[in-house]
């Protein structure tokens, strides 16, 4: 299936909220690095999953229900052996089935620390598709450091947006700190912009955490709405 | 924009008849005024006031109709209320009129009955053709044509200047600011509810303006930013393009919606998004009015090396924190620009010779003033220099020197003169004729100086 493919079964299916592995697969089909994100419907397949990715894992609830999986507690970080994938399991589905009896986990390797950045689409009201990039964390939701350009954007808009930031020097490098890859983060703004100037109908998406290594960067998670 | 558009918009800023709907004899009214501006600003085409029962008003005579009216009608001002308003655009359809500037409010901005009563008028308009200025705006001004088609007379200077305003009150302020500056005017308009003329569309007609050397867009919010943007960022290219964009706060959103129909929207995608245009975005009409003034006088620098010189240290502090904020730099001066200050100041001055140079006490002297502006003008790293002097009842301004410099050079100058407008009139009109800006000052002078390195660096200037 192609992304537009992809894209109108979901709509055909009334639905306008894409679970992370399916807005995973969209990257993936765009050139973007996510991290692999399995689907699991019990607790077997859960650990079968984790044995073919490898320890440590992450356990994250699957559901169109439930936009923010760690707020309700339906993340589990770092698990390093199936008794640690079980009880998660357990954990995370007896919250899970009250909001969605239908719900599921995704399993996904523990992906290394690195620099926390947010890479966001929103349709504004007055411009149309607008591409959005901060900091992680306590930047964007706090101190408001984002940056905002108009799609299509191309490299050296991207880098701009990147180096316009005030907490730039954080991915810069400082203290010794090694400069992160910066051109891994323009890459991955640039095939977002790409994506969104080809499919208007995404309304929404939200890559958070992109994590920024010194080579390389990874989508760890990612969510997407459809406009309505 | 299709060419219909820009013809009729040619046709309303530059028209050959005027009719003005709605003028009594009160000048309580705003049809009386509408009227007044008209002659006041010295109009030379035909004036036709309409009005069922009058004979004549400020001594022009008085139509019924607008049928009765003997000739071809290019454009009718109308100051009814806004049903009304709607019934006479009508009339001007028939009539055979192109552009009507609506100034009544009570449309979109006033909610759902306000936006049914909107929706007719446009209908009305498409029906016939017409393009509407307004609704719900202060009118119109083009000094080119010695038009002022708005409620409020006024006599402004002619000049390169063009402004387009989302708002009457702070398109007043910018004029007002703008004469007060020595600065001259173009063309002004207020857009109103934009009908059926969008900022772009303004934005468009000013571009092919060859009277147009720079515009200044005051903007709220706007239902296609996107298009608004696309359209400047292409102006600029050709002239400069200048942004002041309200709404910091989330309190404004509701205040912008009921003003004009449109909400604020988010400031800082706003302003991130034009500056991606290479739209330069200013914070005040202060602003708006200083870095307009230079655009328009001075020439873009080849780069953003900025040399001051001054006998106060202070003014300069501010110019260095404002315009280094801007993308100004202050390069240190070249071996053989530090001979010849030497050789004006001597050897050992008891000053530190750097950029900003600060002469102390000699500066003070027009002359040695003036020999230092030649220096720092010929220093290969200095794009633009800024002149800082006090105005002295005793110690005469170094007016003619820096005349003198600037005309062995390319390169722009800006003078800070550090005093009232009423005391720096006589040096400024001089100063301005020969197209070195005056600023009273140093935050207003950055601001310019500010404007100037943006637009060299954004046609690929040197930065330094």
């Amino acid at each position: 299936m192609n992304v537009a493919e992809f894209l109108a079964e979901a709509r055909a299916a009334g639905r306008r909220y894409l679970c992370e592995d399916e807005v995973k697969e969209i990257l993936g089909k765009v050139g973007i690095p996510v991290t692999p994100c399995l689907l699991a419907h019990n607790e077997e397949e859960a650990v079968e999953r984790a044995g073919e990715l490898g320890y440590p894992v992450v356990l994250k609830v699957r559901s169109p229900l439930i936009a923010h999986k760690s707020d309700t507690g339906g993340v589990a970080l770092n698990l390093v052996d199936s008794q640690q994938v079980r009880l998660a399991y357990r954990e995370i589905m007896a919250r899970a089935r009250a909001t969605d009896p239908a719900a599921a986990v995704t399993v996904q390797p523990m992906a290394p620390l690195g620099r926390e950045m947010i890479v966001g689409v929103t349709t504004d009201r007055q411009f149309g598709p607008v591409l959005m990039c901060g900091l992680g964390g306590v930047f964007t939701e706090i101190l408001g450091d984002v940056s905002f350009r108009l799609v299509p954007v191309n490299p050296g808009v991207a880098r701009n947006m990147i180096r316009s930031l005030r907490g730039y020097r954080l991915l810069a490098g400082y203290r010794g700190a090694p400069p992160a890859d910066e051109e891994a983060l323009v890459n991955i703004l640039v095939k977002v912009s790409d994506l969104v100037a080809s499919y208007p109908q995404i309304q929404e998406m939200d890559l958070n955490p992109v994590v920024v290594y010194d080579r390389g960067a990874l989508v760890l998670d990612a969510r997407l709405v459809l406009a309505g | 924009m299709s060419g219909n558009k820009l013809e009729v918009l040619n046709g309303i800023f530059y028209p050959r008849s005027v009719a003005v709907v709605g003028v009594t004899g009160s000048s309580d009214r705003v049809g009386y005024n509408l009227l007044q501006s008209l002659i006041y600003s010295g109009f030379q085409g035909k004036i036709y006031p309409i009005h069922p029962r009058l004979e004549s008003l400020q001594g022009l005579p008085v139509y019924r109709s607008l049928e009765e009216v003997p000739g071809p009608v290019d454009v009718a001002v109308i100051g009814v209320n806004q049903f009304a308003t709607v019934e006479v655009v009508e009339q001007c359809g028939k009539k055979g009129v192109k552009g009507v500037i609506c100034v009544a409010g009570g449309f979109r901005e006033m909610g759902p009955a306000g936006k049914a009563l909107e929706e007719r008028l446009i209908a009305v308009a498409r029906q016939y053709n017409m393009e509407v200025v307004g609704p719900n705006t202060l009118g119109l001004i083009n000094t080119r044509a010695n038009l002022n088609a708005t409620f409020y007379p006024l006599r402004l200077p002619r000049g390169k200047v063009s402004f387009v305003s989302q708002s009457g009150g702070v398109g007043l302020t910018i004029l007002q600011k703008a004469v007060d500056e020595g600065l001259g005017i173009n063309k002004w308009v207020g857009v109103g509810n934009r009908s059926t003329l969008e900022l772009s569309d303004y934005l468009e007609y000013l571009a092919r303006d060859d009277s147009t050397a720079v515009i200044g867009v005051f903007v709220e919010g706007t239902d296609d930013a996107r298009r608004l943007v696309q359209v400047a960022g292409e102006v600029a290219r050709r002239k400069p393009v200048v942004f002041y964009k309200v709404g910091r706060s989330d309190a404004v959103n509701f205040a912008a919606l009921t003003h004009t129909g449109s909400m604020a929207g988010s400031y800082q995608m706003y302003k991130q998004i034009l500056q991606q245009f290479g739209l330069l975005v200013v914070e005040s009409a202060l602003e708006m009015v200083a870095a307009c003034k230079a655009l328009a006088m001075a020439p873009i620098p080849r780069g953003n090396g900025v040399g001051v010189v001054t006998h106060t240290a202070g003014p300069s502090i501010v110019l260095l924190d404002e315009a280094g904020l801007r993308g100004g730099v202050f390069p240190p001066f070249a071996e053989s620009t530090m001979e010849r200050i030497k050789g004006v100041l001597g050897q050992n001055p008891p000053v530190v010779l750097k950029n900003p140079l600060d002469a102390a006490g000699q500066g003070m002297q027009a002359a040695t003033f003036g020999r230092l502006v030649e220096a720092v003008l010929d220093d290969p790293r200095i794009d633009l220099l800024v002149a800082a002097y006090c105005l002295h009842l005793n110690w005469r301004c170094p007016t003619s020197e820096l005349l003198a410099a600037q005309k062995q050079s390319s390169k722009p100058v800006v003078a800070l003169y550090i005093s009232t407008q009423e005391q720096v009139r006589e040096e400024r009109e001089i100063l301005h004729s020969r197209d070195i800006p005056v600023y009273i000052t140093p935050e207003e002078a950055a601001w310019g100086v500010s404007a100037l390195l943006h637009y060299a660096l954004q046609r690929g200037g040197i930065s330094r």
